[in-house]
């Protein structure tokens, strides 16, 4: 069964549990009358990468780039319009009713709005109980009240938090339980869906450490989806950029923070705002918005907002190509590790 | 208003407000007691953890409080009066003409069926001393540059009854609109007069906001949140605009955020908020530098820092209290690892510790 | 351990404290307070009417034109005469005709607390069939979408287009005069609206986030309709339906009133009303009373609705 992932032109030397090639999902524009197709938003436009058992891959952009129909469509929640997901080398998009099943316990995902994820009419012990019904972990009542403390427990709340309404908990709160709804049958690959976007820092800080804890202790794999970069930092071992749909720089947290091959990487990090006044930050603005996903420019899709963009980036688009384990989607090699270092060291 | 200020003077004080809301629960003691000072041309930072107090001091501040909250206590001294005693009307004034607010999402305070150029126009002409020194101060064939009017603004005192055409008016305000676009950096400016407001993207809307704001020539700006729903590159060209503008514009500017890193990135000071007290003001780079308040020594701890990156975060113990039945005392004491009998008992005042470096905790 | 009754109860407290917020939501409005006390009286003397009044008071067997012996009844004192109709009390009622008598002679004020019953027990069996009928269509359809929407929203379209009166003359026609003949006829052009407002309800209720969480746990999509979406939607229904039962008994009297009643005699509002219109000059208590407790029904109905609507807006519950 799954020979055939080893036998793809990418080698992959172990077995990767999330494998995704090529994915496109794109979503019909429809006009008129008899609602003729005039157009496509290309919302991820062909995407390949890998999870490493018990790592964290850290998926970054802005809004419009992708990172969440990513995020969706591995979990079939949309279709992809072409490419494979393979999770343990079974193809989601393909996979049957059974093989879904399975997958729906193995693969699971936190979402961004803790105040929206949750049924409001639904307790909290009604919630887990439903989803162990429904992966159908346990026997009797008592029996799933039992686990949804021990959930409880692990995730940091407790008994008292049992029979409580999602509108009674504060945000973090929430995010936990989701948490723990997505832990009742054995999970072992999270997709995280900017979770901490809509929490406090002190909030987001306690969210965070659980989440490191909870990979520790259950040898969990993390899809980390975000747009803040301090907090994939903290948390990713690989980070992977996004911009309108495309992949363009996936390396190791170190080399791509420190030595970022891809303008738009270089130009997101110095976006950033540091928790520091004293930084003397240079003034690297990147112009203009991001365009429209259903106008694609030609060639590079950055090449319009792009300072270093040639003749061959407005015609030829760059496929991202590896080097040592990091992988850039541009045709002029540009060192940013300078300018990179300099900032550094003038932080002190 | 007085002559040239000075830049140490105080423009706006809020002294010791107390509010509250009037709730199915009970009593939600929203406001213990803020005190803040902001100077003149500074950029103040209010910074604080949902549940603070940092909007309802806002709301207090440019009197639009829901109809369920009241001020026990406490005043707010602009220009010398005390705006918890005005009326709705007076507040009204107020808001067209010293106090102007950015908020956080701009959809819902553009009006989607006027062009930016109808409500931007809406907003000069109601100003009929900046129209009459625009006029003075044209000359054909250049671009207005709005920067000059703010300047008058201060010396223009004496009332001018000028009547100026209609015609006129609607010259002179197209002009107008055109300059102050350009004043916070909107390219091609006779384009976006004519579009609407979902024509533009996020950053731009929150650009045409902010002009809308700085049109008033307001003695305060008010930035509530405003790069919280944008991008981070996004976000980036608005700081780096009201950085720029910081010197251009005649105001005061007072930021609410809940990112440290963004009024790290724009304050001249920062105050930290906690339950409904400012807890510590201290210069930005001294706040980050030294921070005094336990509550503020963690929160930087809580933030993930790119630059001396740690395997684990601080978080802070406990949660964010009950504003119903709120802990006893200085709120943060029950998550506090210094916290001694006194803290129980006596909420602590905000007290100088160094120059200009407040706290209110009684370690110091 | 916990055991299952331990579960239930804390289930149970959590509900509880939420319906007390509702309660305490429901109260504040003196407007709403005021038409809720009044359906609930007007449901629990419709409830006891059978033991209020004698049931037999409203047969007019023995009628046959005024061979009775006269006896005269007043309203309120013995001063102030009032009977219309037959010079005759049919039957032994109460002491006095507090609002006179109908065209046969018997206590008007019987016959609208036997005809409550009447009114009340069609109108709510006409919301319940037209909206459970109208919410699962429009369930399907929002959830569904697709080709199924279309034909249902054509299908809800097409009756949409007919007009109540017609259909119930040609009902009438087709099955003779019979309240379920009407029941029928109510209901056929009542239950559109409520799918169009499900569907309304679901469609904004199914592209939610914790509809997606639930689809990424694996549920299925009956299990996401039926125990998620359709309850998180479902409190409008309520409200549109509670304001409907005013709004229902008015059309079933009314088309009393225009002579679909199977009989004459049956004590209903807009039969009374009918009786009274005849003598509009001669005896007006007749088709004021009957109508003012119409208005009042309606009205109290609605009040109920408007007040569920604040207690059930989520706006609110944040």
């Amino acid at each position: 069964m799954r020979s055939h992932v080893i036998s793809t032109k990418n080698a992959v030397k172990t077995i990767d549990p999330l494998v995704v090639k090529n994915l496109k999902v794109w979503f019909p524009i429809k006009s008129g009358v008899i609602q003729k197709t005039i157009g496509h938003v290309k919302a991820v436009d062909g995407v390949s990468f890998s999870v490493k058992k018990n790592e964290t891959l850290g998926v970054v952009g802005e809004s419009g780039s992708g990172k969440t129909t990513l995020a969706r469509a591995i979990l079939r929640l949309v279709k992809p319009t072409a490419g494979e997901v393979r999770f343990d080398g079974i193809n989601i998009p393909k996979a049957n009713r059974q093989q879904m099943k399975t997958l729906r316990q193995k693969v699971q995902i936190i979402f961004q709005d803790p105040y929206a994820s949750l049924d409001p009419r639904q307790t909290v012990s009604s919630l887990l109980r439903e989803a162990m019904h429904i992966h159908g972990v346990v026997k009797s009542k008592s029996e799933a009240t039992e686990k949804s403390l021990k959930l409880l427990r692990k995730v940091g709340l407790d008994e008292e938090h049992l029979y409580r309404f999602p509108h009674e908990f504060s945000g973090g709160q929430r995010q936990r339980i989701a948490v723990a709804r997505a832990l009742v049958a054995n999970a072992e690959f999270l997709i995280l869906d900017e979770p901490t976007s809509f929490l406090d820092v002190s909030v987001q800080a306690s969210v965070l450490n659980l989440l490191k804890d909870l990979q520790k202790d259950l040898n969990l794999t993390y899809m980390f989806i975000t747009h803040n970069l301090a907090v994939v930092h903290h948390m990713s071992n690989r980070v992977a950029v996004m911009y309108l749909g495309k992949i363009v720089e996936l390396a190791d947290k170190n080399t791509i923070y420190r030595n970022p091959k891809h303008p738009y990487t270089f130009q997101l990090m110095a976006a950033i705002p540091v928790p520091n006044p004293e930084a003397k930050k240079k003034e690297i603005l990147l112009e203009g918005d991001v365009p429209s996903p259903i106008n694609i420019p030609l060639g590079c899709r950055f090449h319009p907002r792009c300072k270093y963009a040639k003749e061959k980036c407005r015609k030829v688009e760059p496929n991202l190509v590896e080097k040592d384990g990091h992988f850039v989607a541009c045709h002029s090699e540009i060192d940013f590790s300078a300018e990179m270092r300099t900032g550094e060291s003038a932080d002190g | 208003m007085s002559d040239k200020r000075n830049a140490k003077d105080t423009v706006l004080e809020i002294k010791n407000l107390k509010v509250n809301f009037h709730t199915y629960r009970g009593e939600v003691k929203a406001l213990n007691g803020v005190d803040l000072k902001l100077c003149c041309k500074e950029v103040l930072a209010l910074v604080g953890e949902s549940g603070c107090g940092k909007s309802v001091t806002v709301q207090t501040l440019i009197g639009l409080l829901p109809e369920n909250a009241s001020v026990l206590e406490g005043e707010i001294i602009l220009d010398g009066d005390n705006l918890i005693n005005k009326t709705k009307e007076e507040m009204r004034i107020l808001r067209t003409h010293d106090l102007a607010i950015v908020f956080q999402d701009p959809m819902t305070f553009l009006n989607p069926v006027l062009t930016i150029g109808t409500q931007l126009e809406e907003v000069v002409t109601m100003d009929k001393d900046l129209l009459v020194e625009a006029i003075a101060i044209e000359k054909p064939k250049q671009k207005l540059d709005f920067t000059d009017l703010i300047k008058m603004d201060d010396s223009a005192t004496e009332p001018k009854n000028l009547k100026i055409s209609r015609r006129e008016t609607k010259r002179i305000a197209k002009r107008l609109c055109a300059a102050i676009l350009s004043l916070v950096k909107l390219p091609d400016q006779e384009r976006i007069l004519k579009q609407y407001p979902f024509e533009l993207s996020g950053g731009m809307r929150q650009r045409a906001m902010i002009a809308m704001a700085l049109a008033r020539r307001p003695s305060i700006f008010i930035a509530d949140e405003i790069t919280t729903a944008l991008d981070v590159t996004i976000q980036a060209q608005i700081l780096h605009l009201l950085k720029e503008l910081r010197d251009k514009i005649d105001a005061s500017t007072l930021m609410i955020t809940h990112d440290l890193s963004v009024a790290a990135e724009t304050a001249d000071r920062i105050a930290v908020m906690y339950g409904g007290n400012v807890v510590e003001v201290a210069s930005s780079v001294v706040l980050f530098r030294r921070p005094f308040h336990p509550y503020a020594q963690m929160l930087l701890k809580a933030i993930p820092n790119i630059e001396n990156p740690t395997s684990r975060l601080e978080a802070i113990p406990g949660t964010v209290p009950e504003m119903i039945d709120p802990p006893p005392g200085c709120r943060f004491h029950p998550r506090c690892k210094y916290a001694m009998d006194a803290c129980t008992k006596k909420r602590p005042r905000l007290k100088e510790v160094e120059k200009g470096h407040e706290v209110a905790c009684y370690l110091y | 351990m916990q055991k299952d009754s331990e579960v239930r109860r804390g289930e149970w407290e959590a509900r509880l404290a939420d319906i007390k917020y509702m309660i305490h939501l429901f109260r504040k409005n003196p407007l709403v307070m005021t038409g809720t006390i009044i359906s609930l009286f007007f449901i629990i003397v419709a409830l006891l009417a059978n033991f209020i009044v004698d049931p037999r008071l409203a047969t007019t067997e023995g009628y046959t034109g005024g061979s009775y012996p006269f006896e005269r009844k007043y309203m309120w004192s013995a001063n102030h005469p009032i009977v219309w109709g037959p010079d005759i009390a049919l039957h032994d009622g109460p002491e006095f005709f507090y609002l006179g008598t109908d065209g046969w002679g018997r206590d008007l004020l019987s016959m609208i607390i036997l005809a409550l019953p009447v009114d009340l027990y069609n109108a709510f069996i006409i919301v319940v069939v037209a909206a459970l009928l109208g919410t699962t269509l429009g369930a399907l359809a929002g959830y569904a979408g697709g080709i199924f929407d279309e034909a249902v929203l054509r299908i809800t379209d097409v009756f949409f287009a007919f007009p109540g009166l017609v259909l119930a003359l040609v009902f009438a026609s087709m099955f003779g005069r019979s309240i379920e003949t009407l029941q029928f006829a109510i209901i056929l052009v009542w239950w559109p609206p409520y799918v169009r407002l499900m569907r309304g309800q679901v469609l904004s209720e199914k592209e939610k986030p914790y509809v997606e969480a639930l689809k990424a746990l694996g549920a299925g999509h009956l299990r996401v309709l039926f125990r998620h979406v359709m309850l998180n939607a479902i409190y409008p229904i309520l409200v549109q339906a509670t304001m409907d039962l005013g709004g229902v008994i008015l059309t079933f009297s009314a088309l009393m009133f225009l002579g679909f009643s199977p009989s004459k005699s049956l004590p209903e509002l807009g039969n009374l009303a009918a009786d009274g219109y005849n003598a509009i000059f001669s005896a007006p208590w007749v088709i004021l009373f009957s109508g003012l407790t119409m208005l009042i029904i309606s009205l109290a109905f609605n009040l109920v609705g408007d007040g569920l609507r604040d207690v059930l807006d989520p706006r609110l519950r944040r």
